[in-house]
């Protein structure tokens, strides 16, 4: 027999493998491919790769890798199996052996095909060389543009700190499929980490219309109404994505503030209790249990959560403030004091100096507690200025207590 | 539950004048030796009935009286139910359907237990080797993962591996539920002198079925003291023939003697037919067992109930209920039962301290502090009990208690329990953001258990916070060998070999943190990212 007839031999079924494949009728197709590799001694080119990508999907990549390279064997030059091998090797967190396959592509005429780039910028993304990365995305996406390549490249400049040219990418990918959920949640939590939250919510709430169950969205979603201090809209948004993620410690802690905003304060101490129970790491929760504690005047659970937060998070001003203010409360004015400066240090603002002035009017030391009460009242003017009304200066909480200690301070 | 009737002695045929030692001047031996008996000093007793049967060995009352305190001293409440052997989980020819409807089996909880809320679900509450959610009041009981692994893709290895682990950490379980009485049995036997007071193989059986008095202390001789279920059956079987198949004691005994056998269909068939007799305690928690032994979970509180029905007060049936409900995985109904219970036995332990452990994992601490506490009232003084207060303590936001109980707990802990305490220990310093302390304190529960999975896990996650990926993808795969139970474990080395970027290992780790824990949402997540990962071209 010929060689080229037997390669006919070898490739005669293969339309067979293929609509089975597609089917995804894997455990025959797996029995077709045995059939033909035992026939040809393991010479089937087509069924080798086929194989290959079962086995991937089936979750057992090692395994798949070796298909592919017997496949390569076959036929060196093929950019279709050199562009699996390196998929391959990439999953199994080979990278750098990757992109030397995937740099054997571009020699055997890939140049053109947006996988190989795509491929090429994972890999790079994977070894934090994001330069490389972005270059290789942005060929990709000049070859075809892509989602998911715009996804990664959004990513990567994610990564480098650059929030601007990532929202730009995705505002791109916006116009080629402008439903992708992905995307527009992307978007939104660009935006709100960009502080611009009405915009994040714009996308956000367009994101929810198009999937209105996904968890993340909804959490965000849920953030940015609590914002606006519109508790039980949260909640009832929370109450959908529980039902998806129970165990999802960042939910419980929004829901344990959107019961503080509403009151209830045995309600929001058992909803952040139990996601401290599920993440005892995050120092968010510790913080508002804190806060929930200092508010219902129980200040030594205050001090304890709240010097858990600062211990998980030593940058955390707000976390040392209130500290502060427990310890003040708890009539120990010299560590107070000290947690006021270490606050100081960390950031600076009205509520800290006003906080600190009441403290030291409280244990009696005048003289640096009148310096601070100038502090406060620069610092109020500038928070004025820079948001431009006058809500702050005549929001009667802080006039009454400005007024109050004026009044003991003996200042005119 | 001691069987037979107390036979009052008929102590007039006693032996010659010689003094027996032990027994005071002027006192007729046999009846020192019913004294010594009826106040459990069953050692004494013994001696003395020794002495006498030297004398005289054809003195049936002091014979009967050593049969007597021999099972006494022997006797084992076996109402609730043992420890499954190895060789029951891995031949279990009991075994009704391959694929049970959810709800109806032991084996597979189903989806009940794993409802996100319930105190049961597995990622609030921690989970014993035995894949069960962890009890508030240790029980032997049977295994969950280890038997259902027909259906699952464990092969058959592994599968015995996880059955020859007991329950406990540590602990290796029995080959078969039988074994444990034999030895026991043999170790009493070896302290006799002289050899065996009963003579099992040269008795005829069929003369002592006539005499009722002498059967009953003997069957129950061969049953608790002997360990030889099968002569106790023939005895039994003859007593029923000669007692005209009307006496539930005799159908009672033969049903027991059939379980340990482990012919469990003819236990169940004489327990039936003794409760037709006369409705008897006993009996319906010995029928509820049986079908707890068949994986019949409804049957056995359908038994339960109509025990209950019969005798309305009764402790233990209740308590049988709740353990029912608990093992399949109900919790709210469990709860209720155990509610049931207190209502009738205000201190009983098991019912308090599950109780108090479900207020713990529903996130009502100060609760489980009141019942611990309740708990501590009652006397009981362990390592487990300060530690749980502890626990509670800490949740409960009383900070001052939690150091000084957990203080206690460890100068009250054995080998043991002692990891599981520091394990706790860091579990509250993590808690108060003392990452050190956390990280010493497990370094501790490890030494003092190099095979504390638990530990390993939150090590590895302490390690990672501290950058070293290396160090922590070790522990979770030293914990995976461990504890192939706990899901944490191969859900922290998924996310890690995720991370790093190796999917392989990610996709391997994460479909067993699927298979220990179905329904984990994060675990779900993470395997759909990857198939998408997989199937992308």
């Amino acid at each position: 027999m010929s060689a080229a007839a037997r390669s006919i031999l070898r490739e005669r079924k293969n339309w067979l493998v293929h609509e089975l494949y597609v089917r995804r009728d894997f455990g025959a197709c797996l029995r077709l491919i045995d059939e033909q590799l035992d026939a040809s001694g393991g010479l089937s080119e087509y069924a080798l790769y086929v194989k290959g990508m079962i086995r991937r999907q089936q979750g057992r990549i090692t395994e798949s890798l070796q298909l592919f390279q017997a496949a390569l064997c076959l036929s060196p030059r093929n950019v279709r199996i050199l562009k699996q091998v390196a998929r391959s090797l990439q999953l199994l967190g080979k990278h750098r052996n990757a992109l030397s396959v995937l740099e054997q592509a571009v020699v055997c005429g890939a140049s053109e095909d947006w996988e190989v780039h795509h491929a090429k910028g994972v890999c790079y993304l994977f070894r934090r060389d994001l330069d490389d990365a972005i270059n290789a995305f942005e060929e990709a996406n000049s070859c075809h543009p892509h989602e998911s390549t715009y996804l990664q490249l959004g990513k990567a400049h994610e990564l480098k700190g650059d929030l601007t040219s990532a929202l730009e990418t995705y505002m791109e990918a916006l116009e080629s499929s402008p439903d992708s959920t992905e995307l527009l949640t992307t978007v939104g939590l660009l935006y709100m980490r960009k502080r611009d939250t009405d915009k994040a919510f714009e996308f956000l709430g367009n994101s929810l219309t198009h999937d209105p169950r996904d968890p993340k969205t909804i959490l965000a979603a849920g953030s940015i109404i609590q914002d606006h201090r519109d508790w039980e809209v949260a909640l009832s948004k929370y109450r959908v994505a529980a039902a998806r993620t129970p165990h999802n410690p960042h939910m419980w802690n929004n829901i344990g503030m959107c019961f503080f905003g509403l009151d209830k304060f045995i309600a929001s101490v058992a909803c952040l209790k139990r996601a401290a129970y599920l993440a005892p790491f995050e120092w968010i929760v510790q913080y508002n249990l804190g806060i929930v504690h200092l508010r219902t005047g129980q200040n030594a659970s205050a001090f304890h959560h709240l010097s858990a937060a600062v211990q998980l998070n030593r940058r955390l001003g707000n976390g040392f403030h209130y500290l502060a203010v427990a310890l003040g409360r708890l009539g120990d004015p010299d560590n107070a004091i000290s947690m006021f400066e270490r606050a100081l240090k960390l950031d600076d603002g009205f509520q800290l100096r006003l906080n600190y002035c009441i403290s030291l009017c409280n244990c009696g030391r005048v003289v640096e507690a009148i310096e601070q009460y100038h502090e406060f009242v620069r610092a109020l003017e500038a928070a004025a200025k820079e948001d431009g009304d006058d809500e702050l200066l005549t929001d009667p909480d802080i006039i009454i207590r400005r007024d109050a200690l004026a009044k003991a301070l003996n200042i005119v | 539950m001691a069987s037979a009737e107390v036979i009052t002695g008929k102590a007039s045929a006693s032996a010659g004048s010689a003094p027996v030692p032990g027994v005071p001047a002027n006192v007729d031996p046999v009846f020192y030796a019913q004294l010594k008996f009826r106040r459990r000093q069953y050692e004494p007793c013994i001696d003395i009935c020794t002495e006498l049967l030297q004398r005289n060995p054809y003195d049936r009352a002091v014979w009967l009286l050593k049969t007597r305190a021999l099972t006494e001293q022997a006797y084992v409440d076996d109402t609730d139910l043992e420890e499954q052997g190895v060789a029951d989980l891995l031949m279990d020819d009991n075994a009704m359907a391959q694929a049970p409807r959810p709800g109806t089996s032991i084996n597979r909880p189903g989806t009940s237990s794993a409802r996100p809320g319930s105190s049961l679900d597995p990622s609030i509450r921690p989970v014993t080797a035995s894949g069960r959610p962890m009890s508030g009041f240790l029980r032997p009981s049977t295994a969950a993962t280890a038997a259902s692994g027909t259906a699952r893709m464990r092969t058959g290895s592994a599968r015995a591996n996880s059955a020859f682990r007991g329950a406990r950490a540590g602990s290796a379980r029995p080959l078969t539920s039988l074994g444990r009485r034999v030895r026991l049995g043999t170790a009493s036997m070896l302290s006799q002198k002289g050899g065996p007071f009963i003579d099992v193989q040269r008795l005829d059986l069929r003369k002592y079925a006539k005499r009722p008095q002498l059967a009953k202390a003997l069957c129950d001789f061969l049953l608790y003291h002997d360990n030889n279920p099968r002569k106790a059956v023939e005895l039994a079987a003859a007593a029923t023939v000669v007692m005209g198949y009307s006496d539930w004691f005799w159908k009672s005994r033969l049903a027991k003697g059939y379980y340990m056998i482990g012919l469990m269909r003819e236990a169940e068939r004489q327990l039936r037919s003794a409760l037709g007799h006369q409705p008897i305690v006993e009996c319906f928690l010995e029928l509820g067992k049986v079908y707890l032994r068949l994986d019949q979970p409804a049957a056995a509180l359908d038994a339960f109930s109509r025990g209950a029905e019969a005798s309305p007060s009764d402790v233990s049936l209740k308590l049988a209920v709740a353990r029912t409900h608990e093992l399949v995985g109900e919790a709210q109904l469990a709860l209720e039962a155990f509610r049931r219970v207190l209502h009738y036995d205000a201190s009983s332990a098991e019912a308090i301290a599950s109780l108090a452990a479900h207020h713990f994992y529903s996130d009502q601490p100060e609760v489980a502090l009141k019942h611990y506490r309740r708990l501590l009232q009652m006397g009981l003084f362990s390592a487990e009990l300060w530690n749980n207060l502890g626990l509670s303590c800490f949740h409960a936001g009383q900070y001052d208690m939690t150091l000084t109980c957990f203080d206690r707990a460890l100068s009250l802990a054995g080998d043991d329990a002692i990891a599981d305490v520091w394990h706790n220990v860091a579990q509250v310093a993590v808690g108060l953001g003392d990452s050190a302390l956390a990280y010493q304190a497990l370094k501790v529960a490890l030494a003092a258990d190099a095979s504390h999975a638990e530990s390993m896990i939150n090590l590895g996650v302490l390690e990672l916070r501290r950058d070293r990926a290396d160090t922590a993808r070790s522990l979770f795969s030293s914990a995976q060998r461990l504890a192939p139970h706990l899901f944490e474990a191969w859900f922290n080395g998924a996310l890690l070999s995720y991370k790093l970027g190796d999917f392989q290992e990610a996709y391997r780790q994460v479909s067993q943190a699927l298979e220990a824990y179905p329904g984990h949402a994060d675990s779900l997540e993470l395997m759909k990212q990857l198939r998408r990962l997989f199937t992308l071209t």
